[in-house]
């Protein structure tokens, strides 16, 4: 176990080595300038030049990489462009907000998609299955923006029980901080489990063909004992590996459920990064995101040997 | 466990409860007033890492020796008065008596003095070094306080444009702050003004509050500009950052936000909810169409008359303010102390006119590419769209591309377009409106009119000070500019503020900015 962690972790150097090198190139091909942006049409060429040369932006861009490069590997993003605050604890205060979302929305997502596959599967062609297919697919159909703006339009204007703006974080007041994310959690709920529902339902259904289960009816085991036993374990194992997908998805930032829902994320910092031409926040954000992505698909696979004893770590 | 637990509206009650409680952990959430920012601001350093928004914010904890008023005329703010000397070099500011900074000290000269030679020393990197020390506006050439309630500033010659420029909202008003704003070391902590309200807390994708500054010692009158009177009436001033429009219009008819710019495509769709009353007002945001004159083809007068006399200005302007705009051809905004019937004097639409013009200058349906945006601040894309079907029908061959902000923003100061749709932010002073479009292209590839002729009134309107003879001069700029036509100033934005119901005393004003002093809730 330990032996494959590691190894994990020395393939991920290079992912991020060449992230690096193509986030840099990417964002300084890109038109436009921070300085420019910051001064704005009242711009002076004077002051433009001052400004680029105060932030480095005259030097030869291969110095700037390396100099970039070389803070990065001493645990160092850089100082953001945009706040004037150095990058790591800006993107890691953003983080935990867009973590605290998306962990609960995906647990959440997860608590109801297994089963309601499960027993979809398990009343294939019912009612119940139709229902539940249907419901997924809508769900999947609908953008998160427009689910956002639903919710906040039904929860928060009409019906008047949840905020429609702001945002207090939970180590600052526990009980306001939860209210304030019940509807992008719940947004999330919704859009997400549809996919997942019908990953579980597909995965049970496999399941539900095999020999073993139809021995395991046959020496009379009750349903539900069959389904918790021997379905609900062997079907788990493909809907983990989606779920890991889609945490790390989520994770890398939630822009437009975090802008619908003024929630100073990951993703929002990252969008804002990009129109204020703040390079030093974007490629810390994209070298983040891709390392958050490694590590949860790193955890995913470490705890695939419990669902599916099959599979070994090494 | 009862029944009555299982209801189904247990949730909803549950829900409602929190969220009670939520709103109850803003405390004095009824004394607050709450303003919503599409974008969050830069910094808490006035005039250093800054932009619009950030400026906004500024204006309400910092206040400079001068400000602007109503009509975007510098006036004295912290001075009690400003004297010029007779070789319009030398500034006498008076300081204002018992103006006390946040931290309860006293405003003296040697405060101003300290920031000023703060502002100046490269590494504060302030955004308007360069007006300051000879290569823009002038050359401050020494500054000094010869006693408690006087500070002197010697410049290398006259300007018009220098008190207008120590009042630009982008160079932080030259706020005077004290010394505790900074740490030990010269780094920034926050501004320790002498504005309306003191600065509480940042939080950094969120919002700004302030609170009211007990001993703030307003200007007698009703507000003007920046100037004037600036009370603080409520106790508690909040920026909060939004920025989805739709979240905005449910923020307001929830009662959370109190006050937020909204576009004019919204005004009649909130005011019919009742909820919300719309204020609106002119400023001097100029939204144009810019042409490169020395682009191989957009060289020709006539080719550029042509586009001018092609574009119903009036149709324009009806259609993308939704009616409530008002033309204006003139770099000169409308509501400037220097507007007069010459600068309503514009370009005549004229179909037949234009195309005759097209004739003379020989086009022969060359492609002209018009950059333009789609920021939801500015109407820049709707201009562009309805521009092209004008210049169409008389036979211009006008494609539009557009491109993101950044993007268009770095080609304007490259001068890399032949045609843009493209909005300027407020200047006050007309000169400073001229200033941001007249220059030599081969030195200041932003600038749109390189004439050497505009030059010379533009060099003498930064200088001469009587208001008659400025209003000589920007006549002469503005009958020049419709004849070369190197832009099409089509309006002066008209701001558009949606209040709740409780909020008294808010309106927009020339300078495009937010001015929460004076305004109260109920």
């Amino acid at each position: 176990m330990l032996g494959f962690t590691l190894k994990r972790l020395l393939t991920a150097l290079p992912t991020l080595l060449l992230v690096a090198v193509a986030v840099f190139a990417l964002v300084r091909a890109v038109p436009g300038d921070p300085a420019s942006l910051m001064l704005g049409d009242m711009a002076t060429e004077a002051s433009v030049a001052d400004l680029r040369a105060q932030m480095g932006l005259d030097q030869p861009i291969v110095a700037q990489f390396a100099r970039w490069l070389g803070r990065v590997l001493g645990g160092d993003l850089g100082q953001s462009i945009q706040y004037a605050v150095p990058v790591l604890p800006l993107l890691l205060e953003r983080f935990m907000v867009t973590a605290a979302v998306v962990v609960a929305a995906v647990a959440i997502a997860a608590l109801i998609a297994v089963p309601a596959g499960l027993l979809a599967a398990w009343r294939q062609g019912s009612a119940w299955d139709l229902g539940v297919v249907a419901t997924a697919t809508l769900l999947m159909s609908i953008p998160s923006f427009w689910m956002g703006l639903l919710l906040l339009l039904g929860l928060g204007l009409k019906l008047g029980w949840l905020p429609v703006v702001g945002y207090v974080s939970l180590s600052a007041d526990l009980k306001a901080g939860l209210v304030y994310l019940v509807m992008p959690v719940l947004t999330l709920v919704l859009v997400e489990s549809g996919v997942l529902i019908r990953m579980a339902r597909a995965a049970a259904l496999e399941v539900l063909r095999l020999d073993y289960v139809a021995h395991a009816r046959a020496k009379g085991l009750p349903e539900p004992l069959v389904l918790a036993r021997h379905v609900l374990p062997n079907a788990f194992a493909p809907t983990w590996t989606l779920i890991g997908l889609v945490l790390g998805n989520l994770l890398g930032g939630i822009a437009v459920v975090e802008t619908v829902f003024t929630l100073p994320g990951l993703g929002r910092l990252l969008v804002g990064a990009i129109f204020a031409r703040d390079y030093p926040v974007i490629q810390g954000c994209m070298l983040f995101i891709t390392f958050v992505y490694v590590m949860v698909n790193l955890v995913v696979d470490l705890l695939y040997p419990l669902f599916d004893p099959r599979v070994v770590a090494e | 466990m009862t029944p009555n637990r299982l209801r189904p509206t247990t949730p909803a009650r549950l829900l409602a409860a929190a969220a009670l409680g939520a709103a109850a952990a803003g405390g004095a959430a009824a004394q607050t007033l709450t303003y919503a920012m599409n974008q969050d601001i830069r910094s808490t350093n006035p005039g250093v890492n800054r932009d619009g928004n950030t400026d906004a914010v500024a204006q309400h904890m910092v206040e400079g020796l001068v400000g602007y008023d109503a009509k975007g005329v510098a006036a004295p703010m912290l001075a009690r008065s400003v004297q010029v000397s007779p070789d319009g070099r030398t500034y006498t500011f008076k300081l204002r008596k018992g103006v006390k900074f946040h931290n309860g000290a006293e405003m003296t000269s040697a405060d101003v003095l300290w920031s000023w030679n703060r502002y100046m020393d490269p590494r504060t990197q302030w955004r308007c070094t360069s007006e300051f020390d000879g290569r823009g506006a002038v050359k401050v050439e020494k500054a000094e306080a010869p006693d408690a309630e006087t500070f002197v500033m010697v410049i290398d010659k006259p300007s018009a444009l220098f008190l207008a420029t120590l009042a630009r909202f982008d160079c932080g008003s030259t706020a005077v702050l004290h010394k505790d704003s900074v740490g030990a070391d010269g780094a920034w902590i926050k501004p320790v003004g002498t504005g309306p309200f003191k600065l509480e807390e940042w939080r950094r994708g969120e919002f700004v509050t302030m609170s009211r500054f007990a001993a703030y010692q307003p200007l007698p009158g009703p507000p003007n500009g920046t100037v004037g009177g600036k009370r603080p009436l409520v106790p508690t001033l909040r920026f909060l950052h939004v920025p989805d429009a739709a979240t905005v219009k449910a923020g307001l008819l929830s009662g959370a936000i109190d006050i937020a710019d909204i576009d004019a495509s919204q005004v009649n769709e909130l005011k019919a909810t009742g909820k919300v009353s719309v204020v609106s007002g002119p400023t001097a945001q100029m939204h144009t169409i810019i042409l490169q004159t020395k682009d191989p083809l957009l060289a020709s007068k006539p080719l550029r008359q042509a586009i001018a006399a092609a574009l119903d200005t009036a149709q324009i302007v009806q259609a993308v303010s939704d009616g409530l705009g008002v033309p204006n051809n003139s770099v000169v905004p409308s509501a400037s102390a220097y507007y007069t019937a010459v600068q309503k004097q514009g370009f005549k639409h004229d179909v037949e006119k234009a195309r005759r013009l097209l004739r003379e200058a020989g086009y022969k349906g060359e492609p002209i590419r018009m950059l333009t945006n789609k920021r939801p601040i500015v109407p820049s894309f709707e201009v562009s769209v309805i521009a092209q079907a004008m210049l169409q029908a008389v036979g211009l061959n006008v494609e539009i591309e557009n491109i993101e902000w950044a993007t268009q923003l770095e080609r304007y100061q490259k001068g890399n377009y032949q045609m843009q749709s493209f909005s300027y932010s407020a200047r006050l002073d007309p000169a400073l409106g001229y200033e941001a479009i007249v220059g030599p292209k081969a030195k200041q590839p932003r600038k749109v009119w390189d004439s050497p002729q505009a030059q010379a009134l533009l060099d003498k309107a930064t200088e001469v000070t009587a208001p008659a003879e400025r209003q000589k001069l920007f006549d002469e700029l503005h009958r020049l500019q419709i004849d070369e036509v190197p832009i099409i100033v089509l309006y002066n934005n008209v701001d558009f503020s949606a209040l709740a119901r409780r909020v008294k005393g808010y309106a927009p004003w020339f300078a495009s900015t937010p001015r929460l002093w004076e305004v109260s809730v109920q």
